[in-house]
This record gives C-alpha cells, structure tokens and sequence, in this order.
C-alpha cells in the first residue's frame, strides 16, 4: 500500500514542496530503505523510526518497506522527515487517512516523542504560500510557526498522540501565538547600560550616530580603554526590529537552529562577537551544504570584531561584497544560496602591538617599523567600509569618578535609544519610496545604504555647509570617498537633531569622526 | 663614481678634523658644499618621540634652520627624522649622517626623506663604504660625527639609556656647547634631559638661546638666509581668532595645556555634540591642531 505523505526542504532560506512516499510491501524480505537522495541524518532515520513506532505501544511491521522522498534529484539533509516517514507507515498499518492539505514536519525521539526542529518557521512560511491549511508540527517548535497567519498549527506530542488524533480519538488544540518575555526588551539584552559606563563621551556619542544611522564604526585605543565593554553596551541603544526586520531575522536563526523551544519572534537586534580564530566559512557561511555564518546570523545587527587587527586579513577581506552589497552569494557544486547580510559592522583594535602607542600613563614599546606592519595588516578597502572612525583614549577611573561633571553626562541607554529610535523612523519615512525605483530593487533603511545617487537626492547641502566641506577636503585632505562618507555620516547627525537641512554645525561634528590617516607618520 | 672625502684634504670638514678620533675618510651623496660645514647644529633625540617632542622640534628646529644653520642628525625614526623634515619645510640645510654603508638607505622605509635631502642640497655622509650593514657599534661611532660636525648640540627627548646621551657625551667631550630642551617631569623621555640638565647643559627654553649662542660666536657668522619658496613655519602661519565665546573658552584652556575632546567637555561642561563641532570650526580656521586624539591651541 503506497501513502504519500506532504513535507518540505530548505536551500539557504527557499523552501521546496518534498512527498514523502511510503510504500509498505507484503511480499519480499523485511527491509526498510529510504531512496532519493537521503543525506546521512535522513539515513539514519530509519533507526529512529522503528524504535519510536516500537516505543509508542504500537508493533514495527515485519515488511518490505521503501521510502522515495521526490524529487529525487534533490539532495535531502535534516532530521525533519522522521515524522511523515512514521506516519506514512503507520497510515498504511492502521489504515487511517493522511488528512488532505497537510504538512508534516519533525525529528523523533527514541521514545516516540517529537522533538524541537530547526526551520519549522520557514516551514509554516512555505505552507501558507503553497496552499496547505494544516501544519503538523513538534509541540516545542509550534510557537515559531505560529507566527504565520493562515496556516494552522498542531502541536504534537508525540507519535501515540498524533496516531490517536488521526484515529479520530484525540484532539489536538491548534496553536496560539504568545510572545514571549525576553524577546520584548531589546534594553535586558546588552550586558552594560551605557549609564554604567563614565567618562569616554565622545565614543559613546560616536556609537549613537553609529547606531542611528547603520555606520560601520571602528574604535582604536589602548587595552582597558573600554571599548569592549562600549561595544558591549551597544545592544541596549539599538532600536527594536520592525515587523519585517524581525521575521527575517527570525527566519534565519530558525534555520540555524538559535531559536529555543518555544521560540518566538525575535525582536531585539543580533549581537554577534565571534573570536578573531573565526574561519573564512564560519564567517561568510559555507560547507558543503551552505550554512550561514556570523554575518547572516548578525543581519540587521551589530558584527562586533574586537581585535580587529589580528583577524587573518583574507579572512576579513570577503567582508568587502556583503558589507557593500547587504547579502551574501555561497555558490558551492551541488548548491547555491544567497543569505541576508545587512549588518553594522563595529571594529576595535589597538593602535600598536604593545597596545600603549599615544598612552597617557604607560610607554609604548613598539618601534614605528612594528606599528606601521601592525597598521597595515588590515587593508585600505576594509578601512573604507567604516564612516566612523573613533579614537578612545586611556581613562583614569578614580579620576572620573570625582568629576561631577563626567556623572553630569551620564545618560542611561533608553534615554539614547528614544533618541535613535526617532532618527530611524525619519530615515524609514525618508526611504520609503526609494525602496521601489533604487537601481537594484533593494530597499535602503539607513543613511549608512545610501549610494551616491541617494547623497545627491536626499542631503543638498546649502552654500554655507558645502563651503565648510570644501574647506575640511583641502585641509584635511579627504578622499572623494572620504568626503561621501562625510555627508552621509551629517545627515545621521542632522537626523539625531531633528533638523531637515544639514547645516554647518552637522558637518563640523562629522569631521571628528573622520579616518585621520598617517597616524604614526 | 666614488665620492668620498678624506682626512686632510682641504674639504675635509675643520671642526672634524681637529678630533683625534676623526673618520679616515667620508663618504657622502649629494654636492659637497663646504659652505654647509660652516655653522651646524646637532639635534638628537630619542626615536620614541611624544607628540610635545615633535611639535617643539617642529618649532625649534625650523626656526633655527630658517637662519641659515645647518642641521646635522642620524636619520633615525623619531626626532631625527623630525628634525630633518623641520629644516627642509622652511627651506634650510640638512645633514644625514648614516651608521651603515654609504649606498645603504637605513632606515629603508624613509626612502623619501632621503631623497628630499639630496633634493634639497644637503648631503647624507658615512664613514663607512658600500653596502656596509648598521651593527651595534656602528650608532655611537655615527653619533661621533654628528656631535663632531656642529659647533652645539641640542638634545630633544631621550630615556634613560637613549643614544642620544651618547651623542652628548660626544659634544661634551669635544668641548662643544650642548643644549636640552626640558620636558614634563612625568614623561619617560625627559630622563635623559633631567640628567644631561644636572650635569651642566644649558636650557634651550626656545629658538633664540640657540641662535644667540651662534650670534654671539663670530667665529661662526650667521648668514640669513630668507626661506626661498619653503612653506612658512607654524609660528609665521597665519591665524584667525575665535568665533564665539565657545571657542574662546576652548582656546583658553588649550593654551594652558593640550587636551582630549572628551576632557575639554567635562571641564567646559558643554555637550560632546557641539564641542565637537566647534573643535572641528577651530581646526578648519587653524587656530588649533589635533595630534593622536590632543588638541593644541598655537
């Protein structure tokens, strides 16, 4: 008797429609094959299969079993098809009815019971647009799913529980959506309030107009400066996601497996601060079957590199092209998959070897031979990806905490998240119709995105601020580039402000965060 | 085509010649120029120059140099090389004296100061051939000639066993005049100073007490020589005054000393937003200069 039972892969973030055709013979050998292109963990769900069958009070079936998961020209990976390869032979055993319009989606428990799957939100996503009404799904992996409107979602228990509804013996409840606590107060996620932190105002303003506007940012100063512990802060001062940013995010870490049981809509933005070992792959993603990597994993948050400079230099050249482009293209000889990657990358590094290059207190050991080697292991190309640039100086704690006024300029990190969250929406309202008729199709949600066709559009600059700009190119000696990133890095300023036009004063500030080149020259 | 220059021929440099330890021979790039040999000044110091260092060499030296005065250094990273540039911004002389072989540029990555010296006609000089590479001994046998060429010698910033001490040492022993610029009390490169001020070197507290010594020796006339076409000094530039009562307060305080942003606006008690806009105005007008993350009122 031949079943087929509904179920789905996933490439990157596409899914594909996969029957599971289960077909249970009386005659030949007892033997139980699974064909059509069965990864190793698809393999291996044979084993789990008949145990949980055994386990959940029911008889494994002494017969020639075969497996086709079509098309079988697709390779199939996860452990996700354990239920409809369960159910398509307990279907043929008991004789129920697979219902109609139904998807069937999770990995098995030796005692039957059904575990939290990776990727059941993509899953529920695939059902809603292919036209299935009923999603079965693990209990544990329901809440996720349940963020699709239109589909509705049954957690199941476990396999007793599901034969016994299909039996018509049992009902199961259809999910409800609960968000859940954590996933509400972006501010609980960062380990430091920024009211913690005394003293060092101007990189705490820089990280503001940082987080205003999407700018990359690199911060060099000696060891126990505090950039760590700033970089660290910065979740608390970032805006929460918006409907659309979240599920996308959402998306992606239900596919890799960082949503927990019972997961919900992820609202805060990613934080991700992976060690400078971190490989080439492990950055972009990869792997014979692409995975994403950290910046996918960081889309639409912060990409922390501390220590900049001792990352490998090849490993931080392939950050060029997503840090331009906002995605990643991972084209590997079975597959090829684009990942998201619109991320605000946020450097540190220290100015030399030693780490005490223009320290107040301590020396620095280093010859210029050393430091300029140091300087130049990250290249020209990266260093243009940051708008901003900041310096952090040494702090003498105990000195500051006898200043009344470094207290004085203490804000805590919601008081300067109010403060972004406006400027975000300015730039929303501002890009708005920009997101349809951009060249490439690609809508731009922060002054950071802007090309230069947006810079000429949006930030007209009056006679007077133009000439200041002029002044600060010969005087400082900016690039063309340098001198974009000036006015893209005003109008987050501007923004902060309030203020439509982008005045003089905009553009001054903005100078201060400018690359000062030649440092050890 | 060989340069070179030995002991007792008439080019060979007086004050060189009278040392008992003078070189054989030198060996040089560049138009000789007896006339270069005429009123030198040494100026040494450590490699590991702060940024107080290299703005008073700055000053110092390009004022010095902007009379006529050739300066005579080692070509090393820090306040040689400082010193170097210092002259040849306001048009003056220059020379090089390299602790390695003659065809050897040491250090290598200062390829193009070294052609700016030559450019500028002064000279590089060695005592030693070829492509000799710099060993241990070879620094204080070069800082003998450094010291040995200049009628003064004037000692920036140096540590506690810094190699410009040896220089010192040098002027000392050859009976030559010495100056020390004096430094913050608190800083590792004013060591050297202190004890050099110990032991008797005068106090170079500015360009004229080293100019006056030079004025007030006919033996070595000072021609003036106008700096022709080179870029005026930080002292001569021009300067526009503060705009607003901001800036006024902010130059008030940076003429007391050199501080960072963040200090300035703890202190002025005014937002980190608009004192650095008013920074940036401040250093567009070039009123102040900022150096590793310090402002500088001039």
């Amino acid at each position: 008797m031949l079943i087929k039972v509904p179920s789905a892969t996933h490439f990157g973030l596409e899914s594909l429609g996969v029957d599971v055709e289960i077909n249970v013979a009386n005659r030949g050998l007892p033997t139980f094959d699974i064909v059509g292109l069965p990864g190793q963990e698809v393999d291996e769900s044979k084993e789990r299969v008949r145990t949980a069958i055994a386990n959940s009070s029911m008889e494994f079936p002494q017969k020639k079993i075969t497996v086709n998961l079509a098309p079988a020209d697709v390779p199939k990976e996860g452990s996700f098809y354990d239920l409809p390869i369960a159910l398509g032979i307990l279907a043929s055993m008991l004789g129920f009815e697979v219902p109609a319009k139904s998807l069937f989606f999770g990995e098995l428990s030796l005692d039957g019971s059904l575990r939290h799957t990776r990727g059941t939100l993509l899953l529920a996503l695939f059902a809603r647009e292919a036209g299935f009404k009923k999603l079965f799904v693990p209990k544990d992996s329901a809440n996720e799913a349940a963020i699709v409107k239109g589909v509705e979602v049954f957690p199941v228990k476990d396999l007793e529980q599901l034969t016994l509804y299909l039996l018509k013996r049992e009902t199961i409840l259809p999910a409800v959506y609960k968000e859940t606590a954590s996933s509400l107060d972006s501010a609980l996620a960062a380990e430091f309030d920024m009211a913690e932190i005394l003293g060092q105002e101007k990189t705490k303003r820089a990280m503001e107009i940082a987080a205003a506007g999407g700018h990359n940012i690199i911060m060099v100063g000696s060891p126990g400066s505090g950039k760590t512990m700033l970089a660290r802060a910065l979740p608390g001062i970032l805006p929460q996601l918006n409907e659309e940013e979240s599920l996308e995010v959402t998306k992606i870490h239900s596919v890799t497996g960082l949503l927990r049981p019972g997961g919900a809509l992820v609202r805060t933005r990613p934080f991700r601060s992976p060690h400078h070992t971190v490989s080439m792959i492990g950055l972009t993603g990869g792997g014979t079957k692409p995975s994403p990597g950290e910046i996918t994993l960081s889309h639409r948050g912060v990409l922390f590199l501390d220590e900049f400079n001792e990352f490998p230099r090849q490993v931080l050249e392939v950050l060029r092209q997503p840090v331009e482009d906002g995605f990643v293209s991972i084209s590997r000889s079975k597959e090829r998959v684009r990942y998201p990657a619109r991320f605000m990358l946020v450097a540190s590094s220290n100015p030399c070897p030693c780490g005490y290059l223009n320290h107040t207190k301590k020396a620095c050991s280093c010859t210029p031979r050393e430091i300029q080697k140091y300087q130049k292991r990250v290249s020209g190309p990266i260093l243009d990806r940051f708008d901003i640039h900041v310096e952090v100086p040494d702090v003498d704690v105990r000195e500051l905490s006898q200043d009344a006024a470094a207290s004085k300029f203490l804000e805590t990190s919601l008081v300067i998240r109010a403060r972004i969250t406006r400027a975000r929406e300015t730039q929303r309202a501002r890009f708005e119709k920009e997101s349809f008729d951009s060249a490439q199709g690609r809508p731009i949600h922060t002054n950071a995105e802007m090309k230069n066709s947006h810079i000429k559009k949006f930030c007209v600059l009056a006679k007077e601020t133009e000439q200041v700009l002029e002044r600060a190119a010969v005087t400082f000696q900016l690039s063309a580039r340098a001198y974009y990133k000036m006015i893209k890095v005003a109008r987050t300023i501007a923004d902060l402000e309030g203020t439509g036009a982008i005045l003089p004063h905009h553009v001054a500030e903005a100078l201060q965060y400018r690359w000062k080149q030649n440092i050890s020259e | 085509m060989h340069t070179v220059i030995t002991k007792g021929q008439k080019e060979y440099p007086a004050l060189l010649q009278e040392l008992g330890d003078a070189p054989k021979q030198l060996y040089y790039k560049g138009t000789w120029n007896p006339k270069l040999f005429e009123s030198c000044l040494a100026v040494v110091g450590t490699r590991r120059m702060t940024s107080y260092g290299r703005r008073v060499t700055e000053e110092l030296v390009g004022e010095i140099a902007s009379q006529g005065i050739t300066i005579v250094s080692g070509f090393m990273y820090g306040i040689d090389a400082t010193a170097h540039k210092a002259a040849l911004r306001v048009g003056g002389k220059t020379i090089a004296v390299m602790p390695c072989g003659i065809d050897m540029i040491h250090p290598a990555d200062q390829a193009d100061l070294y052609k700016e010296v030559l450019d500028s006609g002064g000279l590089v000089i060695s005592e030693y051939e070829g492509n000799f590479k710099p060993l241990l001994w070879t620094y204080p046998k070069r800082n003998r000639i450094v010291a040995g060429l200049s009628q003064a010698t004037l000692v920036m910033e140096a540590g506690e066993k810094s190699g410009s001490l040896i220089t010192a040492n040098f002027a000392k022993k050859y009976k030559r005049k010495l100056f020390a610029v004096p430094g913050p009390l608190t800083s590792s490169v004013s060591v050297g100073i202190m004890q050099l001020i110990r032991e008797g070197a005068s106090v170079a507290t500015g360009a004229k007490d080293v100019l006056d010594f030079y004025r007030s020796n006919s033996e070595f006339p000072l021609r003036f020589i106008p700096p022709a076409g080179g870029s005026p000094t930080r002292l001569q530039e021009i300067q526009s005054s503060p705009s607003s009562a901001l800036e006024e307060k902010i130059l008030e305080q940076l003429r007391r000393e050199p501080l960072e942003s963040d200090q300035l606006a703890r202190m002025l008690e005014v937002g980190i937003a608009q004192l650095g806009a008013a920074l940036s105005t401040m250093q567009l007008s070039g009123i102040i200069t900022e150096e590793s993350g310090k402002y500088h009122a001039h």
